[in-house]
């Protein structure tokens, strides 16, 4: 059965052909999809985790662009009175209050922005990775610059180095570079809060303040709390996973409805190739039947040929995906909001599995139809036709 | 039952089968090589605890349209070339003075042409300035010597970046070729002293670019 529906469909190499790279196109894009999502979750959750705290306190305005801006190492519009810093730290479910200063200097000629970040030394609770590739892990003057370990590549700076800010004209001595985290610090340039502050003239003024929970339980209680500090709003890192992941899922909606159509014409493709076949043969299937084949050995034929058009295209397509998939990320990163340094792509066995077996599912579907008008040609339309 | 299996039909069958069995074989040999590759760790395998930044990035050339303009005015379009100089390490470093570094066992070399005849190179390269990198862009003409120095990147303080950037100064690479004398005050016109330092690294730039597209255009000698 299996050899008799290979050679029915190898006798149609070019329209068998083009209907399994149809198709294939269109598991691909579904198996890319699935990857992409999988793979965003994956890293987002990952990376919100390495950050080490469980909620912002940010300016006043939208809360989710300015926690995004901070994350992403952008400035924000606004800035927060450093007494938050204080005053979040007397609340009694607050561990760590991290005060942080984010000020971004734009090399339009470079396409890119020099990020200067001021904290204190609370930030060190937050960060468990803040681990000195080379040097000192802390500043031992006001002068003193950490870089991030792609800044401390791009630069070629290493411990003892001098570094300068064109735009402030302030002078520094690269105290050490740091081990790379995975996240956007990676690039940044980070100096004492003080002198964050006076470099950029923002006297007691902050970004952000970073805090972490004795207990994450406790954050509806602690967040109702913070939010009353003046001029500054509350975002927990649980709201803004999800508002990345509602923004990634809206675009997702949509590149969904693209791959069903895709899948819906791939279907057309297979039905009408197998429709075709079936017309094509009909004297060939009526002598099958007059010699003998019952009707579910007709329906097998062209099940089976429908099975393996489909298995053929469906694989092609994963392979296809894993082929692209990679190649396509680092455009897709410029478009995700907060994309995570991680591998977005992660094609796993059962994305690559369920994509397979999807595939399949339809084009035997597609196929039942003239499976069962194959199945119900009479023996005597062979002798008609002669 | 129908049961048709003649002897050409079996045979046929069997090509058949051979066919589909190895595509459907190399598809997932491929889909199970890109797997495991995908679960490799993304770091590089020897990048080690305390590597110090000798090693840059490849650098970009950022406005390949300005530059061509300024060095190659008739220049009609561009590629991009790699060459590989890993082989070539002991005469580099014989020639270079110093042990190569990493970033200089390959080199990137946009070749510049008019329409199909070949004007020259442009090379580009980060230097370790003394306040921070300094990225520098460097034309050399077919006959292998320095028509244009442009920096297209630097942060050094702004009496430092002035000086650098003089005319005069840059000019005085103009028609410097890899084997030529880099003497400063003597070959190279002299800077102020808040700038020898990075106007060093930046002449050691030139040099090293020099050598490293000299030894990439050398012929390899018959055996």
């Amino acid at each position: 059965m299996l050899s008799l529906a290979l050679k029915n469909l190898i006798r149609r190499p070019l329209r068998n052909t083009l209907t399994a790279v149809g198709l294939a196109v269109a598991v691909a894009v579904l198996a890319c999809l699935s990857a992409f999502d999988h793979g965003y979750r994956v890293a987002l959750g990952s990376e919100v985790n390495r950050m080490g705290l469980q909620l912002m306190l940010v300016p006043l305005g939208c809360p989710y662009d300015a926690a995004a801006r901070v994350l992403k190492g952008k400035e924000l519009e606004h800035s927060l009175p450093e007494s938050a810093v204080e005053l979040a730290r007397r609340d009694p479910a607050v561990a760590v209050a991290a005060p942080l200063l984010m000020v971004a200097q734009a090399r339009p000629s470079e396409g890119r922005a020099d990020m200067w970040v001021g904290l204190d030394e609370s930030a060190l609770k937050l960060k468990p990775w803040w681990q000195a590739q080379t040097g000192q892990k802390w500043f031992t003057v006001s002068n003193s610059v950490i870089l991030g370990c792609d800044a401390a590549e791009v630069e070629l700076r290493s411990p003892g180095d001098s570094f300068y800010s064109p735009e402030t004209g302030e002078r520094f001595r690269v105290e050490g570079t740091l081990v790379r985290s995975g996240t956007s610090d990676d690039s940044l340039f980070f100096v004492p809060l003080a002198t964050a502050q006076r470099m950029f003239n923002q006297p007691e003024r902050l970004t952000a303040v970073a805090i972490r929970l004795h207990d994450p339980a406790l954050l509806r209680e602690a967040s109702q709390r913070l939010q009353n500090i003046p001029g500054a709003q509350v975002v927990t890192l649980t709201e803004m996973m999800g508002t990345f992941l509602n923004l990634v899922g809206a675009v997702r909606t949509l590149l969904l409805s693209i791959a069903c159509v895709a899948l819906t014409a791939s279907v057309l493709g297979v039905f009408n190739t197998l429709l075709a076949a079936v017309v094509e043969r009909t004297n060939e299937l009526c002598i099958m039947r007059a010699v003998g084949a019952s009707r579910q050995q007709i329906v097998r034929l062209i099940t089976t040929e429908a099975l393996l058009l489909t298995m053929a295209g469906s694989v092609a397509g994963v392979a296809l995906a894993l082929v692209a998939g990679q190649s396509v990320e680092h455009l897709v990163k410029q478009f995700v909001p907060f994309a995570p340094h991680q591998r977005l792509f992660s094609l796993t066995t059962v994305i690559l599995l369920q994509s397979v077996i999807l595939g399949m599912v339809v084009g035997v579907l597609a196929g039942a139809y003239p499976a069962w008008r194959a199945s119900r040609l009479h023996p005597a339309e062979a002798l008609k036709g002669e | 039952m129908f049961k048709l299996r003649p002897l050409a039909f079996n045979i046929e069958m069997s090509r058949s089968l051979a066919l589909w069995g190895g595509l459907a074989a190399l598809i997932l040999g491929i889909a199970v090589w890109r797997i495991s590759d995908s679960s490799q760790p993304t770091e590089v395998p020897f990048e080690t605890e305390n590597r110090p930044p000798t090693a840059a990035p490849m650098c970009p050339w950022r406005e390949p349209e300005r530059d061509l303009k300024l060095f190659f005015p008739e220049a009609t379009h561009h590629k991009i070339e790699t060459r590989i100089l890993s082989g070539k390490r002991l005469e580099l470093a014989e020639r270079l003075g110093r042990p190569p570094s990493g970033d200089e066992n390959a080199l990137y070399v946009y070749p510049v042409y008019r329409e199909q005849t070949q004007l020259g190179v442009v090379l580009a390269h980060r230097v370790k300035g003394e306040f921070g990198a300094i990225e520098l862009v460097l034309a050399v003409a077919t006959n292998q010597q320095v028509s244009g120095l442009r920096l297209q990147r630097l942060r050094e303080p702004e009496n430092v970046t002035a000086a650098l950037q003089n005319p005069q100064w840059l000019g005085s690479f103009v028609g410097k070729r890899a084997e030529s004398s880099w003497q400063p005050e003597h070959d190279i016109s002299d800077l102020p002293p808040e700038a020898r330092v990075s106007g060093a690294a930046v002449t050691e730039g030139v040099r090293s670019l020099l050598i490293l597209l000299a030894m990439a255009d050398q012929k390899e000698p018959h055996h």
